[in-house]
């Protein structure tokens, strides 16, 4: 696929800019605080309805305005589509898709891809689990748009229980009557019948993206080294058949009931999962050095840019956001020998120093200058 | 004037420009006209309650539905709201009488079980002259959890079913359309 032209209105720090992309590699050129990784972050709320940077939409809105409009124009191999998303300060957001607005957000999912790689993604290997599962969570969003449905549902199931609990908590040493037991039994069948459904997609999309991982990081770095990515689920997974994974939740919910109830919160289900890197079988926090934990990084995304094209039949695009320098010049070549022409790529840099002459001409190089192109 | 446009504000689904365009339109009307709008509001909410058997909104102590002699009085629908019921009458589909909870199961919003009507359902029930339950509530998270709660304590007396209908996520009862709903009714599935 590939994006034509992006314009943002009251956007971050963009009053009204358009921008035409004319040639498969794109540098966002900049000094610090000017707005590239904005530009970035408006492509890649459109490829997911999330941004890794924001978690409130009133942060996106222009400062002193009520709402933003990103707006694209994207072509893919069945033909060009409008892309519209409107962000309000409130928090309601629109999405429309060649004017026609839509009714449910889900639909707009999976309309453009792209696999966002920032410096922030070290974070993958050195940062708690709450990390990794919203990597796997916005990968698998991609790709089966229905899963964003699921994990909110789930997330809404879950804060209710925690609610109940909190409440059942608060109760044990007052007068006041405890928690009808039939309450918390159907949240319960609740949490178990999403939480299974998030487990089952989650493990089914690290089951195909682990071995593409492998491969790119055995290419990447000396082949000595063999990385491993294990999904070990809060509630294990001994198949993938959704009763009894249903009965193993139930089960443990059951175990863990005193402390749950001790603590006035939900202890079981995969808003616990944890995602495992081991390089030789060392943890990969453990073992790497810097540029090892780079590579592992690299080796993922690329597997994530993969998968994606498999699964959609189009190469997604790619967003790098200050990671290109960050690499060394064999681990540069690496990825712009897989990205080619293939892959609609856009770059970010302060300076242009650190790339290579060859591709630098066949770049299309845009400089940014607080929230203009000039 | 800013005070009536304030008060048109408060009324749901409306907003800024609809509340200017509402009060503009008032001040056009002639004098009798706003008069007996403002009777009707003022009587609506003096005059109309709640059903005692099914808690629907009524001027009486029992609703018309509840009193009339041919409906199906052993064919309970329950519901989350009155709107549901008005909704629902519009199909003309349905021969049987409600069950109107006033809410659904949330925690978060400090709204149990205890918060609803729930336990007069129960009484209603269980005095074994109703055939069936249908449970028409949504299928968001808290619509599902509210009807497998009332599923569970309702089974025990009598047959439940509820209505399997494909409405939009994040949809509610009263957006389905008429030919959806009827359909739906006759579609419904007992509840496990
Ligand atoms: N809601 C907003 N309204 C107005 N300006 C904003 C808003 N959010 C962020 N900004 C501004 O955007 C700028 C940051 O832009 P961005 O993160 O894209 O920088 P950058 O060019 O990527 O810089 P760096 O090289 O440091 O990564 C800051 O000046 C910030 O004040
Ligand atoms: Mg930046
Ligand atoms: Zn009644």
């Amino acid at each position: 696929m590939y994006l034509k032209s992006l314009h943002l209105r009251q956007f971050r720090n963009y009053r009204d800019q358009e921008v035409y992309f004319t040639a498969p590699k794109t540098i966002v050129l900049g000094d610090n605080a000017q707005g590239k990784s904005n530009l970035l972050e408006a492509v890649e709320l459109l490829a997911t309805l999330r941004s890794h940077r924001a978690t409130r939409d009133r942060d996106l809105v222009q400062d002193g305005t009520a709402s933003s409009q990103i707006t694209a124009l994207l072509e893919r191999a069945t033909g060009s589509v409008d892309l519209a998303l409107t962000l309000r300060h409130n928090g309601r957001r629109t999405v429309a898709l060649n004017g026609h607005t839509l009714k449910r957000q889900i639909d707009f999912l999976g309309v453009m891809s792209a696999v966002q790689f920032s410096s922030l993604d070290l974070e993958l290997v050195r940062g708690g689990p709450g990390y990794r599962r919203d990597w796997v969570d916005t990968l698998l969003t991609q790709l089966e748009p229905v899963y964003a449905h699921i994990l909110q549902q789930y997330n809404l199931v879950l804060r209710q229980r925690n609610a109940l609990l909190k409440q059942q908590k608060s109760r044990t040493d007052a007068l006041a009557p405890a928690v009808d037991a039939t309450e918390l039994a159907v949240w319960d069948a609740q949490l178990a019948a999403l939480g299974t459904r998030v487990i089952r997609r989650r493990s089914r999309v690290l089951q195909r993206l682990a071995p593409l991982a492998q491969a790119w990081h055995h290419a990447i770095s000396s082949s000595t080294e063999h990385l491993e990515v294990h999904y070990a689920p809060n509630v294990s997974l001994e198949n993938d058949d959704p009763l009894l994974i249903q009965h193993a939740f139930l089960e443990k919910v059951k175990e863990r009931a005193i402390a749950e109830h001790a603590q006035g919160t939900t202890l079981v289900g995969p808003h616990r999962d944890e995602i495992e890197f081991t390089i030789n079988q060392t943890p990969a926090r453990q073992y790497g050095s810097q540029g090892q934990q780079r590579t592992l990084v690299l080796a993922l995304k690329l597997a994530e840019l993969k998968l994606i094209e498999s699964i959609i039949g189009e190469p997604p695009l790619l967003l790098l956001d200050d990671v290109l320098a960050e690499l060394d010049l064999k681990r540069q070549n690496k990825l712009l020998d897989t990205i080619q022409d293939r892959f609609q790529t856009l770059i970010t840099t302060t300076h242009l120093g650190s790339f290579d002459a060859q591709w630098l001409q066949s770049s299309q190089i845009l400089t940014v200058h607080a929230g203009q192109l000039v | 004037m800013a005070r009536l446009i304030e008060q048109f504000q408060r009324l749901p689904g409306v907003g800024p420009k609809t509340a200017q365009r509402l009060a503009l339109h008032i001040l056009k009307r002639p004098e009798t006209e706003v008069q007996e709008l403002a009777r009707a509001l003022m009587e609506a909410k003096q005059q109309v309650g709640l059903c005692t058997v099914c808690f629907h909104l009524s001027a009486d102590p029992v609703c018309e539905i509840c009193r009339s002699t041919s409906r199906d009085q052993s064919t309970i629908c329950v519901v989350a709201d009155s709107r549901d019921v008005i909704a629902l009458e519009k199909t003309r589909e349905y021969q049987g009488v409600y069950h109107v909870l006033g809410g659904l199961i949330s925690p978060m919003e400090g709204i149990g079980p205890e918060q609803l009507h729930i336990s007069s359902l129960i009484k209603r029930v269980s005095k074994g002259n109703i055939a069936e339950v249908i449970i028409a509530i949504s299928p968001s998270v808290e619509g599902e959890t509210t009807t497998l709660y009332v599923g569970q304590l309702v089974k025990p007396f009598t047959k439940v079913t509820r209505i399997a209908f494909g409405l939009p996520m994040g949809g509610d009862l009263e957006y389905a359309d008429e030919v959806t709903l009827a359909r739906a009714l006759e579609g419904r599935r007992e509840l496990d």
